[in-house]
């Protein structure tokens, strides 16, 4: 880059680069040398216009923008601000980590990347045997000290799940419709009559997933880990939609469509706060139907709720609506956290309104039995 | 690698200039969109924009291409898009006659092989057609691609990084100019990295009310200036509702248009309540809007 402007343009824009780096924008070199050329493009004069060029080059998501504005600002304004982003001793150090890395990554991308899952890897195998007992842990017991990690590893393992499952669509490929290209082609040898016939492999196509959680009080530390399962599961998934209901129903698939997660948990918290008025399982369903059912249900959607099955509505309408459900959807999943107790009999009135129309009842109270759902989520 | 040809006077000198071209045509940008579109054009690298439905996202293309005077060509993803329908197909029908007809004309199957995949019997989908402009570089819209699944994206990835396409029985075709990307989405699934980092990112948000109020007035000249700011700060309010489906600029733009063709010249209650239909798309928003309360929304707007 000759360019005419201030000596010190290029360096400046570098060292920009690394501080929005070191503050958690994934620019790497690639990313300077193009902020580099993009302010040179727009000169600097306008300090409005290079904010707008850089951020067009620099960012590569909606969150990176959000977070943009402040570290352009930070950075421009100088030392006060810049050293309330980041300490300045805790900087230094992540830059010199940053440059090291820099240059590992020009010279052995391979090796630094291995290094990298070595060092994941290790913290994985210290805490086996703590995982394994969080795995177990009914998460209605899980110990405040616990819930961050639990958290952490079902995350991991529930996405580890869904690339299993995406991976088994995959190959299971079946004979599908005739692939005229391959078979003009080889119909030339006998001129031009298709006597072979190529196949064209059909892929399957993901299922889509409809999930109804219950959010009553009681139900209320179960819910919250599965809200973390289906969101999970939307790779997997042609499209998931989550819906809570305690009384009446809420959705939150956009939410959790828009990947944020932590905005679905407080949706959750939010709706729980009305759970004294009961549980209303048959009239929240039947609200789904209403509202989304023609768009939801279908022979390819798997319909899933988590509920314990304390309906104070009239179980009538819980087997009709149900019912009726039972016979638009491929399957009907009905997770019951009590079914982990091992004394649990399932004699509440809902729940046995609703036995007769449910393909698995399954439990749900803890890590593991999410994880054994896979085998009700494949195509099969 | 191709380089980008523009039409001779038609190079865009700064942000400002692309702006003003860009409302010239009715489109009002900002400044922060204007410099991206810039950066897209000066630096040649592909634009993706996101944001939510109904911004303008679209338009973006269309405007550069009748800017720049140049052809648009677009191509629309949706889920199980293949290169059968972006990039080509050969014309099997035509291809079957092709080689009844040469039944008896005693070539070799080389020969006829050869003359059945030429490009008389190539289908160009937009991708080759876009690196197979002859004059000047053509905008190309790529709409939506979070709708496409990951391996067009991989492909698409490809494409974009050297601008040729390999078709087995023909060769590689290699752009002459490269053509100037736009690619828009909704965000309905996060795209790969590789693809993300390749482009140019503008995140679109909701327009201001002062912005909204010009582009009324750009789109829709009829309408009386104090009835088009009670409408766009409407618009605005249900807005912050917090509803599933919040109205884009589209939608702002259908309400108007609506409520002028009803002969409205001034928003009330009763007007808005038979036309809520063009700003809420669902029954659970348009219940929404009513327990927000039309009319406390409308003091707000004064």
């Amino acid at each position: 880059m000759t360019s005419q402007e201030a000596p010190g343009l290029e360096q400046t824009i570098v060292e920009f680069c690394r501080f929005a780096r070191a503050n958690g924008i994934a620019a790497g070199v690639k990313e300077s040398l193009e902020a580099v050329r993009a302010a040179s493009a727009v000169g600097i004069e306008n300090r409005q216009n290079l904010k707008f060029a850089l951020r067009a080059v620099i960012c590569s998501t909606k969150a990176d923008w959000d977070i943009f504005d402040e570290i352009f600002d930070a950075f421009w304004s100088e030392s006060a601000q810049r050293a309330n982003l980041l300490s300045s001793k805790r900087r230094k150090n992540v830059r010199e980590q940053e440059s090291q890395q820099e240059n590992a990554e020009l010279a052995t991308p391979v090796e630094n990347s291995l290094a990298l899952a070595d060092a994941e890897e290790g913290k994985a195998v210290m805490g086996a045997t703590v995982h394994e007992r969080l795995k177990k842990a009914d998460f209605s017991e899980v110990k405040q000290g616990d819930l961050a990690e639990l958290e952490k590893i079902s995350l991991r393992l529930l996405q580890q799940m869904s690339l299993r499952l995406s991976r088994r669509i995959r190959s299971l490929a079946v004979r599908g419709r005739v692939d005229l290209r391959r078979t003009i082609r080889r119909s030339i040898g006998s001129g031009g009559d298709p006597i072979d016939l190529s196949f064209r492999k059909r892929k399957l196509q993901p299922l889509k997933l409809v999930i109804a959680l219950d959010v009553s009080g009681s139900m209320n530390p179960y819910s919250i880990f599965f809200v973390r399962f289906a969101y999970a599961l939307q790779k997997y998934f042609k499209r998931v939609d989550t819906f809570l209901f305690s009384t009446q129903l809420t959705e939150i698939t956009s939410t959790l469509r828009a990947r944020q997660l932590r905005d679905a948990l407080e949706a959750l918290a939010g709706h729980a706060a009305g759970w004294s008025g009961g549980t209303k399982i048959g009239q929240s369903l039947h609200q789904l139907t209403q509202l989304r059912g023609r768009r939801l249900f279908s022979r390819d959607t798997v319909f899933m709720v988590l509920s314990d099955g304390w309906e104070t509505g009239d179980p009538a309408v819980l087997a009709e609506e149900l019912s009726a459900i039972r016979r638009r959807v491929r399957k009907l999943i009905w997770l019951n956290p009590l079914l982990g107790m091992a004394d649990y009999q399932p004699i509440t009135r809902g729940m046995s309104a609703a036995l007769p129309y449910i393909d698995v009842f399954a439990p749900a109270h803890n890590l593991e039995s999410l994880l054994n759902l896979e085998m009700h989520l494949s195509r099969g | 690698m191709p380089s980008l040809t523009l039409h001779q006077g038609k190079s865009i000198l700064d942000p400002q200039e692309l702006a003003r071209g860009f409302e010239q045509l009715g489109y009002i940008t900002d400044p922060a969109l204007a410099t991206s579109i810039y950066l897209a054009v000066s630096l040649a690298k592909p634009l993706l924009l996101e944001g939510h439905a109904g911004l303008g996202k679209t338009e973006v293309a269309k405007t550069l291409a009748a800017m720049l005077d140049t052809r648009l060509i677009r191509l629309q993803c949706y889920e199980g898009l293949d290169v059968n329908s972006a990039v080509y197909e050969w014309n099997y029908q035509k291809q079957l006659l092709a080689i009844k007809i040469k039944e008896r004309t005693g070539l070799s199957v080389e020969e006829k092989e050869k003359h059945i995949f030429s490009h008389d019997f190539l289908m160009e989908r937009p991708l080759l057609q876009a690196i197979q402009e002859k004059e000047f570089s053509p905008v190309l819209l790529v709409d939506e691609v979070d709708r496409a699944d990951e391996a067009f994206e991989a492909f698409l990835l490809e494409l974009l990084s050297d601008y040729q396409i390999s078709i087995p029985e023909l060769g590689t075709v290699k752009a002459k100019h490269a053509p100037l990307v736009i690619l828009t989405s909704n965000r309905s699934r996060e795209l790969g990295d590789a693809l993300k980092r390749r482009c140019l990112y503008h995140w679109i948000e909701y327009p201001s009310l002062e912005k909204e109020t010009k582009i009324v007035a750009a789109r829709l000249p009829g309408i009386a200036a104090e009835f088009e700011r009670q409408i766009v700060a409407f618009v605005q309010s249900v807005r912050r509702l917090n509803l599933a489906k919040a109205p884009g600029v589209a939608e702002t733009l259908d309400w108007a248009q609506a409520l002028a063709s009803l002969g409205k010249n001034t928003v009330d209650r009763e007007s808005i309540e038979d036309t809520l239909g063009c700003l809420s798309k669902s029954m659970e928003d348009t219940a929404k809007i009513k327990a927000a309360g039309i009319e406390k929304m409308l003091t707000e707007v004064g």
